[in-house]
């Protein structure tokens, strides 16, 4: 069965860059959101397997995001990090938010298939 | 080594400035020949000593810091002679005297890295004592021009403008802090007659001894300014009417004693004041000015050479 | 004007920015110990004339750090950060000093040129190019100098590009614009990195 994924990044470069670097069998169920609300709205209304989340966005950020959905418990859906604000605290918050795994930007390939593979997608 | 790097050595010793490379631990590695020169110190007698037994001048806590950003960050750092005059105590080279024995110095901190990680530091010294020297006095000279923006020509007191601006500030002090401040002014009597008498030059003598006079008899803080061709005006700060008044009665008796020498004629001169006092109802400082100017009109009127104090 | 940037380029400057803030402020972090919090840096091209006047007009006492840099392929510019007054005081801590170890100038300058040369080393690493820089130089608002110094740099410049930078390092909060005039040569030369970028996606 296809994972469906979801990017959250308010880049349309940032977007681009991590729907390049997902594997073939990840690319054909993707939906993008361009902020913490957006993302939050699509969760509510579909199933999402892996979301990308970016942290330094308008309106609802990264943090934010979390901090709903571990409030809400309202999602059983992976989350990965992909952030430009690589501080070691920050990336130890996301991880006790919820998220799996933290990777820095600009995401690299084989970081991406390293994370995906170590929590069970590939 | 490559032919290119066997001239390296001998072009750092060859430039005008110097070059120092210390290790992450602040030991000497190396330095060329201008800080061998001007330390007066051999390289192989130092080499591999701490920088701060080298020149135990330098600020030793802020250099630390100074160098563990550029080792931590990675980037060079700056140190120009205008926030430290110098770093090293060299003696510089320049003929002309500047305020200090010294060299002044612009410092560079540059990190040499292997491998992404910083090894070394570089520090790159400059002389610019002729810099320091000239920008020094060409703030000298600006300064002077600013000065003589304020300056009345003839009697090297306060010009019109300064002595308002000043009147300007003082009025809202004392407006704001509730302080006493007064105002004199005062007119030389028939002074049209004189410079008939006497000839322009004449006037401008008597002009220019009167500002003298007067100065000589006013404290530190009171402003004096040359209001108009003949007229004058002195501000007051932290005086009442009755302190005002004291002043102003001296200024008269001694104007009205002075002997002005001019070729040679001894002229005679007196002047008319008005005094006021700040208070209440001035809301501007020119309604001060005026309370001044109409009891000094009717000190005019009343005969001259005396003063008269406002309402 | 001559050297906007469409929409996608816009993009993928910003986003290059968002990457240099982020491994600046780090590396500001560690070398301040502290935390430093990051808000989305706002970014605009400002025409040259607008920004020259808006420098020298505001009222307020500003206080301004200017740095040149230059690197390969023509790649040069002068990097401005623009504080108001109020938040350049306590620096001297911040950096970690005792505050009569060094003047405010001093402080502000040291300051100034490590949020500089850390965002454009980081910067320049993505567009395959590398940096080098001149002594920063501190010009205040109260000098006539600020508009001169301006207009005598070495070289003409034709795009301010304006970073709005809010630091927040646990108590303290400071804000500073961080302008970097650029000219034509080198905007070219952004620009077809960026294409380059563009089209690796």
């Amino acid at each position: 069965m296809v994972s469906s994924v979801l990017i959250c990044d308010d880049s349309n470069m940032a977007r681009k860059q991590v729907i390049r670097s997902l594997p073939e069998e990840l690319s054909t169920d993707v939906t993008l959101a361009t902020n913490g609300l957006e993302a939050l709205e699509v969760l509510k209304n579909k199933h999402i397997d892996i979301m990308f989340l970016d942290l330094t966005m308008p309106e609802l950020d990264g943090v934010g995001v979390l901090q709903n959905l571990k409030e809400n418990n309202s999602t059983s859906c992976a989350i990965f990090v992909i952030s430009a604000d690589v501080q070691p605290e920050m990336q130890s918050k996301v991880l006790e938010l919820g998220a799996r795994a933290f990777m820095r930007k600009p995401v690299q390939v084989d970081v991406l298939v390293k994370n995906l593979q170590e929590h069970g997608f590939l | 080594m490559s032919g290119l790097e066997a001239y390296c050595g001998e072009i750092t010793d060859k430039l005008n400035c110097g070059i120092l490379l210390l290790d992450v631990d602040f030991k000497l590695v190396m330095w060329n020949q201008f800080l061998e020169v001007h330390a007066n110190k051999k390289l192989t007698e130092i080499s591999g000593q701490s920088i701060f037994s080298i020149f135990p001048e330098l600020p030793q806590r802020w250099f630390e810091r100074k160098v563990a950003s550029v080792v931590q960050l990675g980037t060079p750092s700056f140190c120009s002679w205008e926030q430290r005059h110098h770093l090293f105590e060299l003696p510089h080279t320049r003929p002309i005297t500047t305020g200090s024995e010294f060299m002044a110095q612009n410092c560079t901190f540059s990190p040499i890295k292997k491998n992404n990680i910083t090894e070394y530091i570089c520090i790159l010294i400059e002389d610019v004592t002729d810099v320091c020297y000239y920008q020094s006095m060409l703030k000298k000279a600006m300064n002077d021009l600013a000065l003589s923006n304020r300056i009345d020509g003839l009697t090297q007191i306060f010009n019109r403008k300064h002595w308002e601006d000043c009147l300007a500030q003082e009025f809202a002090r004392a407006h704001r802090y509730d302080h006493k401040l007064s105002l004199i002014m005062f007119d030389l009597d028939h002074f049209k007659l004189l410079n008939d008498n006497y000839g322009h030059q004449g006037g401008d003598q008597v002009l220019i001894e009167l500002a003298k006079n007067v100065t000589s008899m006013l404290r530190l803080g009171d402003v004096f300014g040359r209001y108009g061709g003949e007229e004058f005006a002195i501000i007051l700060p932290e005086t009442d009417i009755n302190g005002a008044s004291e002043l102003a009665g001296r200024l008269q008796k001694s104007i009205n004693q002075a002997n002005i020498v001019f070729q040679k004629n001894c002229i005679k001169t007196s002047v008319s004041i008005g005094v006021a006092e700040l208070d209440k109802t001035d809301n501007h400082y020119e309604s001060l000015i005026s309370k001044a100017d109409v009891a000094l009109y009717k000190a005019k009127s009343s005969g001259r050479n005396q003063f008269c104090v406002s309402e | 004007m001559p050297f906007s940037l469409d929409e996608d380029q816009l993009d993928c400057l910003q986003e290059l920015i968002n990457v240099a803030m982020g491994q600046a402020s780090d590396q500001l972090a560690r070398y301040l110990d502290t935390f430093v919090f990051l808000k989305v840096p706002n970014i605009e091209l400002v025409n040259a004339q607008e920004f020259s006047k808006s420098l020298t007009s505001n009222n307020q006492s500003t206080a301004v750090v200017s740095q040149g840099f230059f690197g390969y392929e023509g790649i040069r510019g002068e990097a401005l950060l623009v504080y108001q007054h109020k938040d350049s005081n306590h620096i001297a801590d911040l950096l970690g000093y005792d505050p009569d170890e060094l003047s405010d100038e001093e402080q502000l300058i040291d300051i100034s040129s490590i949020l500089t040369t850390t965002f454009l080393n980081v910067f320049a690493s993505q567009i395959e190019n590398q940096l080098s820089y001149n002594a920063p130089k501190l010009l205040t608002s109260e000098q006539d100098s600020m508009s001169e110094y301006l207009d005598h740099l070495s070289f003409s410049w034709d795009i301010a590009l304006k970073v709005n930078i809010t630091y927040q390092v646990t108590d303290y909060s400071f804000n500073c614009d961080m302008i970097l005039l650029i000219p034509e040569s080198a905007i070219i030369d952004i620009k077809t990195v960026i294409d380059r970028i563009l089209e690796a996606l």
